[in-house]
């Protein structure tokens, strides 16, 4: 989601292998640099192996190039790395959330498992809980709001969706970037 | 052998092309038992009404821009994509295919640029004029595709509708995702072609004005917004002539929700939530070390 | 007349046609009509008919298939006070959760309890009509129906259609001249009686969760309120690590005077208070 110079990308902690819950304190919201987060839905081994792989490349850009890869280009460089297994993908969906340029205007993106892009200004959604959360988003979403709110929205639209998933939930988790800070909020959520 | 002990295929500069290497673990799982396979998230669909007219002296394209997978993902895509400045192209199918195979804006170039099997017909269009100095025929561009097409047989799900204005005129073509091609003066592709195909057939005529070319399209991709479930929201219109592209995005808006969700009166609190109101078991904020750019000037 | 072939009562089919067919609880209640039964698909084979277009798959009835509600958590245990019930109460179509209030124990007579696992229509339809088959039985024997005699009905009308994809599994507990009962009913036609070798049956997709909490703490002697406790403890630990259970705890507790709904209460606080259990008895 974007706010007033921030962007949020909320999701919960379950992981578990259809019914079973094995663990409720699943992260796959990541970090990739001080300006660009990214959000990874689906299968949990991809989600790991998809991650290293992007930080080789992010970091091997930094090298290179002696600056941050922005998260337009990290939103492109990832759909050629999942368009190139366009007949062996990956089984995740990614969502790319951050502050492009000098003046830290809001980015996001979101993807199928073979890279096609959507791009929008308000908000994104992925996962088993894709219908709900754009229930509660297509709802709750208001433009320009400051960190404090976009924390509130986000979170109360994931963890109203997620409560009607059987397969999502457990508690949450919230990462929200600014310019300067990069937070994040661990939620209280149902664990049935 | 030798392409299985290459290094890293993780990106497709090492070494070009597709990359299979979960192909073996991805057809186990889909038939394993495990019920694993519902679960999988499934590839975006374009849906989709798009279509083409010749008239006197260039070429109209049109689309919707609706974009499906489960639910509609994306209310707003752009379906008309560059291939040439004199060229567009429409795609309907995989969302990614249509244009991974077509675009070359939103996707890095260099990486793919010397494999004809990724795509990017644009990208080896642009080298190709660079290399002649001449500006592409959309002859040419129509071959490279059904060439890509048929060379994937079909896996590629890309339909196409092909236009531009070359030295030798307007051209209009449709692509199909096997490869075969089809020229003529009014085409339609998609899940909508045949809602839009009624309108054509009912008020199609040789030598359109460009005026009247564009009214017809529009009204083509409208059929299709409201008869075919898999396309809506908005009319995109492209215009080309021997001189000039006109890109009408959201040429019509006959979808906007806008002035109905200002309709609902709804209290001021609706959807805000003041501080405090999520639980909050842990709070963790790294704050970004700032970066000055002062420099120091050394005396020499 | 075999038993086993009988049509269940309370069903009639009238006799000049199958199109007139229809469900009429009024001639069903001894009216005349003796042979009733649903109206089975003019098919060649309607067992197979029926079961490979409507009945509820096992998670898998994503797809073309008609989407049942299931997915659940149920159990059953008779201890020296009576027989303890506990239940769930989420429905869930696909991984949709579409209700997290239901009530999973369907209470057939003051005296009868049956508990609701599978199809929720299938379970509530034939409960109903169980219960009208009990009242039949006291109005014609002057006397309660045992919960053995009760729960065998049930198992006749689920042999009766067995194949045919109904999908049920419940447990029918009740008090009767022998004490407390415990029985399990499911669509194949299994009755099974709980007794002294196996005091419970959990019930439904987070079953197994609730018979690890019911092996490793149950006893006979428990009093009302350990047992009350036990059949909280058991639901709370299945919602948690089953996908397909949650909501609401529902716990009954039948004694000679019949059942009582004992307890009714969310499982987002049982987690607030075992977790903190847990973590006091780590730390302490």
């Amino acid at each position: 989601m974007t706010g007033k110079n921030c962007v949020a990308i909320a999701s919960d902690t379950r992981m578990g292998a259809q019914a079973l819950t094995v663990a409720t304190n699943q992260e796959r919201v990541f970090k990739m640099n001080n300006k660009t987060l990214l959000g990874l839905s689906g299968l949990i081994s991809d989600v790991y192996t998809v991650k290293q792989k992007l930080d080789m490349q992010v970091n091997m850009y930094k090298l290179r190039e002696n600056r941050d890869m922005k998260p337009s280009v990290f939103n492109n460089m990832l759909s050629s790395f999942l368009y190139a297994r366009r007949f062996g993908p990956y089984f995740i969906e990614p969502i790319v959330a951050g502050l492009e340029g000098p003046d830290n205007k809001p980015f996001i993106s979101g993807q199928d498992l073979l890279g096609a892009s959507v791009f929008t200004d308000d908000f994104v959604v992925a996962g088993t809980s894709e219908s709900e959360l754009f229930g509660t988003c297509e709802s709750f979403y208001k433009p320009d709001l400051e960190p404090e709110e976009l924390f509130e929205t986000i979170a109360q639209c994931m963890l109203a969706a997620v409560d009607r998933d059987c397969l999502a939930g457990w508690g949450g988790v919230v990462h929200i970037l600014t310019p300067d800070e990069h937070i994040v909020k661990h939620l209280k959520g149902r664990h049935d | 052998m030798v392409e299985e002990n290459r290094a890293d295929k993780s990106f497709p500069h090492v070494d070009g092309g597709f990359n299979f290497e979960n192909f073996k673990r991805n057809v186990s799982f889909m038939n394993s038992d495990s019920g694993i396979k519902g679960t999988m998230p499934k590839a975006w669909k374009t849906g989709t009404t798009i279509v083409g007219v010749v008239f006197d002296g260039g070429v109209a394209l049109a689309a919707d821009t609706r974009a499906t997978g489960n639910v509609i993902v994306d209310k707003n895509c752009e379906k008309i994509h560059y291939i040439a400045p004199n060229i567009y192209c429409c795609g309907a199918g995989t969302a990614a295919d249509t244009e991974m195979t077509v675009s070359s804006i939103s996707i890095l170039q260099e990486p793919l640029r010397d494999t004809h099997d990724t795509g990017q017909i644009s990208s080896q269009l642009e080298l190709l004029r660079l290399n002649t100095a001449k500006s592409s025929r959309v002859v040419t561009a129509m071959t490279m595709l059904k060439r890509h097409l048929f060379n994937y047989q079909g896996h590629v799900s890309a339909a196409l509708v092909l236009g531009g204005v070359d030295a030798t005129g307007p051209h209009l073509y449709t692509v199909y995702p096997h490869g075969s091609t089809d020229k003529l003066p009014y085409v339609t592709m998609g899940s909508g072609s045949l809602a839009a195909m009624s309108v054509f057939e009912t008020s199609y005529k040789d030598n359109l004005t460009e005026q009247e070319a564009i009214d017809l399209v529009a009204e083509a991709i409208k059929a299709g917004i409201f008869n075919d479930l898999g396309s809506g929201s908005n009319v995109d219109v492209c215009i080309i002539t021997k001189d000039k592209v006109d890109m009408k995005r959201n040429f019509i808006t006959p979808n906007d929700q806008g002035p109905l969700r200002a309709s609902i009166s709804k209290p001021a609190t609706f959807g805000y939530f003041p501080p405090g109101t999520t639980k909050v078991v842990s709070t963790d904020i790294e704050t970004f070390a700032t970066v000055t750019t002062d420099v120091e000037m050394l005396e020499a | 007349m075999d038993l086993l072939q009988a049509p269940p009562r309370g069903l009639f089919r009238e006799s000049h046609g199958a199109s007139a067919t229809r469900m009429d609880m009024a001639s069903a209640a001894g009216m005349g009509h003796d042979q009733m039964k649903f109206e089975l698909p003019g098919v060649q084979h309607p067992a197979e008919f029926v079961s490979q277009n409507f009945s509820p798959g096992t998670y898998e009835d994503n797809g073309k298939r008609l989407k049942f509600s299931k997915g659940t958590t149920t159990l059953a245990f008779i201890f020296k006070g009576g027989v303890i019930v506990s239940v769930d109460s989420r429905a869930s179509q696909g991984s949709y959760i579409g209700s997290q209030t239901v009530k999973k124990v369907i209470e057939i007579n003051p005296y009868l309890l049956g508990t609701m696992a599978g199809g929720a229509a299938d379970c509530l339809f034939w409960e109903r009509n169980l219960g009208m088959q009990c009242r039949m039985f006291e109005l014609r024997n002057k006397e309660r129906i045992s919960v053995a005699a009760a729960s065998k009905l049930l198992a006749n009308t689920m042999n009766y259609y067995k194949g045919m994809g109904l999908s049920m599994g419940t447990m029918i507990t009740g008090w009767d001249k022998r004490g407390p009962q415990l029985f399990y009913v499911d669509n194949d036609g299994t009755r099974l009686k709980a007794d002294g070798d196996k005091p419970f049956f959990c019930v439904g997709s987070g079953g197994t969760y609730a018979y690890g909490v019911l092996d490793s703490s149950y006893s006979f002697d428990l009093s009302d309120e350990e047992a009350i406790e036990l059949g909280k403890r058991a639901i709370y630990h299945a919602t948690y690590r089953d996908a397909y259970s949650g909501g609401v705890n529902n716990v009954y507790l039948v004694k000679e005077t019949g059942w009582t709904h004992v307890f009714s209460g969310d499982t987002y606080h049982h987690h607030d208070k075992y977790s903190a259990e847990r973590e006091a008895a780590a730390n302490p």
